[in-house]
C-alpha cells in the first residue's frame, strides 16, 4: 500500500551543510497493515510521515502509493493520490481552521473532491460526525467550544471524508489526557476493525500506545530505522540497545520498578553533524570500540526474526 | 510521624472571571512530612498546579480568590502573610522548577550568570560574587552536567532540554531549600532524557533529605520517584495513599479508571478503557461527588453531598460513598 525506498529528506542549513532528518529510510506496509513508527524527538519520524503524503519534498528516494510512484507528482495527480490517504496530526486544535464550523471543516474534503452538495453532504457529515462518536448538536459549534478528545475527532472525522485507504496519524493522542487518549485509541483500533482494508502508519513516542494499536514496529533513531520487526517480535526481544533502552525508560505506572535498568547519558545528537558510523555509538552503553565508531552497521535479521541495524549482532552471531 | 513539613488545610480557592466564579480548588487538605516525596497526579484542569502556587502566593488575586484555608509552612500560615515576606520563603527555603525549562532561562545571558545571579538572591546579597560563583559549579556538578565549567558559559540554547532541566534543578537546590516543587519537570522531555532527570531527582532527593511535590498527569512518573500519591479530580484530592498501594489496590472509582485508561509498554493490552464523559463544569459544581456522574459505580447516593476523605489505615484515605457504607457494613 505504502512503499518508501531509500528515502532522504535534508533541509539545507546555509551553503554546505544540512540537517539530515531522514537518512535513508526503507518501509512497506502491506494493506491493512498498521505500523508504528517509534523514536525520539529529532529523530526524524514526523518528517518520514509527511515525506510518505508528500507534504515535503524527499530529497532523494522512492514513495509509492497503492503502486504509484508519487516521488515526483503534482497538481492533479498528486490531488489524486490525497483523496486516498490522509493524515492527522498531533494538535487537533491548530489543524482545525477556528472560523469554521465542525459542519464546514468535516465536509471540506467532500466539497473539494467530490461533486456531494446540499441534503446529501449534510447527511454525509451527519454521518461522519456520528461514527467518531459525536451527535448532531455539534455540527454548527466551532472548534473552540469543543474539548481536545471532541476536536481530535472532528479530525478524525474529516480525514474519513473521503474513505481513505491509508492514514498517517502523526501522534494523535499525545495532546489529550490519559482517560481521553483511551477512547481515541479504542475508536481507532474499532475502526481498523470495521476497515480491516485501512493501511495506518501509526507516529508515535510512546511505545505504549504503539504497543496497543499496532502489529509491527519500527524504531527510528537519528533519522534511520533501528530495528524494525512485529510488535511482539520487537517488544518482547528487542534485539538493538537502543530499543532496549527506550523501552527500560518508560516509568511503568506500577508500585514496584525491576531493578536493571538500561540508562542512556547524553541527548540525541544533532542531524546536522551526525557521529561516525553507527549514530548511535556514542551513547551505546555496549559500542565495541574500533567498530561502531567507524563503520556503520547495515540491516540484518536477527534470532528473533526482527530486522536491526547494529554491529552486535554480527559479533554475537561469530 | 513527624510533624509536616507542609500543611494545607482546607483550601478554597475561586477565580473571578466574565462568566461567574470558577472554583478550581474545593477544600483541599495536604500533608508534606519531611524527606517525603509526594506526587500530585490529575488530569488538564484538575486544580494540581493551581493549588500548588495558590500555596505559596504565585497565583494573582484578582482574579484568584482563596476563600478560606490555611497553609502551614514552617510554623507559620503562608495566606496571612505579606508579599515581601513571601519573597524570603520562595526560593530560599521552597524552590520551584517546571515543565518548561526554556521559559525560566533568560535566552539573552549565559547560564552561569543567571545561576549566579539567583544564589546571591537567594541568599540576599550575603554571599560575595567569587562564593557565588563556586556554589554555581558545585552544583552544575551535583546535578551531572557534563562538563560544567563549559556549560557555566554557555547561552540556553546551547542547552539541551534535558540540560536545561539541570540547570534549572541546580539553581532551584543551590539554597538548600527544605521544599521542592517540580511541576511537571519531565513533560517536555524525551523518555530517555526523561528517566535521566528521574533518577535525578531521586538521588537529590535522597541525598539532601529534601521534601517534595511531584505534579504530574503521567503516572508512571510518579511512581517511580514518590512514595506517597494523592490524586486529584476536578478540584478535589480524591484519593491519597503510599505509592504501592495506588497501583496495587487503588480504591477511588477515578483512580482505577485513570489505571485502566493507561496503555502498558511491557505487556500485550487487547482494550483500553477510556473514562466516559468529562470534567464537570465549575462554575456550577456538582453539590454531590463530583465524580459521580461518570461513574460506573455511582449510587443515588452520591449525589447528595461531598464525601469526605476517609481513613482506610495504613495511610490510605479516599473520598467514595462507596466506602463508607462498606465501613457502615463492616
Amino acid at each position: 500500500m505504502l512503499e518508501i525506498e531509500d528515502l532522504k529528506v535534508h533541509f539545507p542549513i546555509g551553503r554546505d551543510s544540512a540537517v539530515r532528518a531522514v537518512d535513508g529510510i526503507s518501509l512497506s506496509l502491506g494493506a491493512g497493515e498498521r505500523v508504528g513508527l517509534v523514536g525520539e524527538s529529532g529523530s526524524g519520524k514526523s518528517t518520514v510521515g509527511k515525506a510518505a503524503l508528500r507534504l515535503l519534498s524527499p530529497t532523494s528516494g522512492r514513495i509509492k502509493i497503492a503502486g504509484v510512484d508519487i516521488t515526483k507528482a503534482q497538481g492533479k495527480a498528486l490531488r489524486h493520490v490525497r483523496r486516498k490517504a490522509q493524515m492527522i496530526f498531533q494538535d487537533p486544535h491548530s489543524s482545525l481552521n477556528p472560523r469554521m464550523t465542525i459542519f464546514r471543516s468535516v465536509a471540506e474534503p467532500l466539497i473539494l473532491h467530490t461533486r456531494i452538495r446540499g441534503r446529501a453532504l449534510n447527511g454525509q457529515v451527519a454521518a461522519l460526525l456520528e461514527r467518531v462518536g459525536l451527535p448532531g448538536q455539534f455540527l454548527h459549534r466551532f472548534p473552540h467550544e469543543l474539548s481536545g478528545g471532541q476536536k481530535q475527532r472532528v479530525c478524525i472525522a474529516r480525514a474519513l471524508a473521503l474513505d481513505p485507504t491509508l492514514l498517517v496519524l502523526d501522534e494523535p493522542t499525545s495532546a489529550l489526557d490519559v482517560s481521553v487518549q483511551a477512547q481515541i485509541l479504542e475508536f481507532l483500533k474499532e475502526l481498523h476493525g470495521q476497515r480491516p482494508d485501512m493501511t495506518s502508519l501509526f507516529i508515535s513516542h510512546d511505545l505504549a500506545v504503539v504497543r496497543f494499536l499496532c502489529s509491527r514496529v519500527a524504531v527510528m533513531y537519528l533519522g534511520r530505522i533501528v530495528e524494525e520487526g512485529t510488535t511482539e517480535q520487537v517488544f518482547a526481544a528487542p534485539q538493538h540497545p537502543y530499543t532496549r533502552a527506550l523501552l527500560s525508560a518508560v516509568p511503568l505506572p506500577q508500585g514496584r520498578q525491576s531493578g536493571n535498568r538500561i540508562r542512556l547519558t547524553g541527548d540525541i545528537p544533532s542531524p546536522a553533524n551526525p557521529p561516525s558510523g553507527c549514530p548511535f555509538h556514542p551513547r551505546c552503553p555496549e559500542a565495541i570500540a574500533g567498530v561502531c565508531d567507524v563503520m556503520e552497521p547495515v540491516f540484518e535479521q536477527s534470532g528473533a526474526g526482527t530486522s536491526v541495524r547494529c554491529h552486535l549482532l554480527t559479533r554475537n552471531a561469530a | 510521624m513527624s510533624d509536616p513539613i507542609l500543611s494545607i488545610r482546607d483550601m478554597r480557592l475561586e477565580f473571578d472571571t466574565f462568566d461567574g466564579v470558577y472554583k478550581a480548588i474545593d477544600g483541599v487538605s495536604l500533608n508534606v512530612a519531611p524527606g517525603e516525596a509526594l506526587g500530585l497526579v490529575g488530569e488538564t484542569g484538575c486544580g494540581k498546579s493551581v493549588l500548588t502556587r495558590a500555596a505559596f502566593g504565585l497565583v494573582p488575586s484578582p482574579p484568584a480568590r482563596i476563600t478560606s484555608g490555611e497553609v502551614l509552612f514552617g510554623g507559620r500560615d503562608l495566606l496571612s502573610l505579606r508579599e515581601k515576606q513571601l519573597r524570603s520563603i520562595r526560593g530560599a527555603q521552597v524552590a520551584m522548577i517546571f515543565q518548561d525549562p526554556m521559559t525560566y532561562l533568560n535566552p539573552v545571558f549565559k547560564v552561569g550568570t543567571q545561576l549566579v545571579d539567583a544564589i546571591i538572591a537567594q541568599q540576599k546579597g550575603a554571599i560575595a560574587r567569587r562564593a557565588a560563583r563556586d556554589l554555581a559549579l558545585e552544583m552544575l556538578d551535583k546535578v551531572h552536567l557534563p562538563n560544567p565549567q563549559r556549560q557555566f558559559d554557555s547561552y540556553p540554547h546551547e542547552l539541551s532540554g534535558g540540560m536545561r532541566q539541570r540547570v534549572l534543578i541546580a539553581m532551584a537546590l543551590a539554597a538548600k531549600p527544605k521544599l521542592l516543587i517540580a511541576d511537571e519537570p519531565t513533560t517536555a522531555l524525551d523518555v530517555t532524557v526523561q528517566a535521566q532527570i528521574l533518577d535525578l531527582i531521586a538521588e537529590l532527593v535522597s541525598e539532601l533529605g529534601l521534601s517534595v511535590i511531584m505534579i504530574s498527569h503521567d503516572l508512571g512518573v510518579v511512581a517511580q520517584v514518590c512514595n506517597r500519591v494523592a490524586v486529584m479530580y476536578a478540584g478535589q484530592i480524591v484519593e491519597d495513599a503510599p505509592v504501592a498501594d495506588i497501583f496495587d489496590n487503588p480504591k477511588h472509582p477515578y483512580t482505577l479508571g485513570l489505571l485502566k485508561a493507561i496503555p502498558h509498554p511491557l505487556r500485550p493490552v487487547e482494550h483500553l478503557a477510556g473514562i466516559p464523559g468529562s470534567l464537570p463544569n465549575l462554575y456550577t459544581p456538582p453539590t454531590g461527588c463530583r465524580f459521580a456522574d461518570r461513574c460506573s459505580h455511582a449510587v443515588p447516593v452520591c449525589t447528595d453531598g461531598k464525601p469526605p476523605l476517609m481513613d482506610l489505615g495504613a495511610g490510605h484515605r479516599v473520598a467514595c460513598t462507596l466506602y463508607r457504607k462498606e465501613h457502615v457494613d463492616a
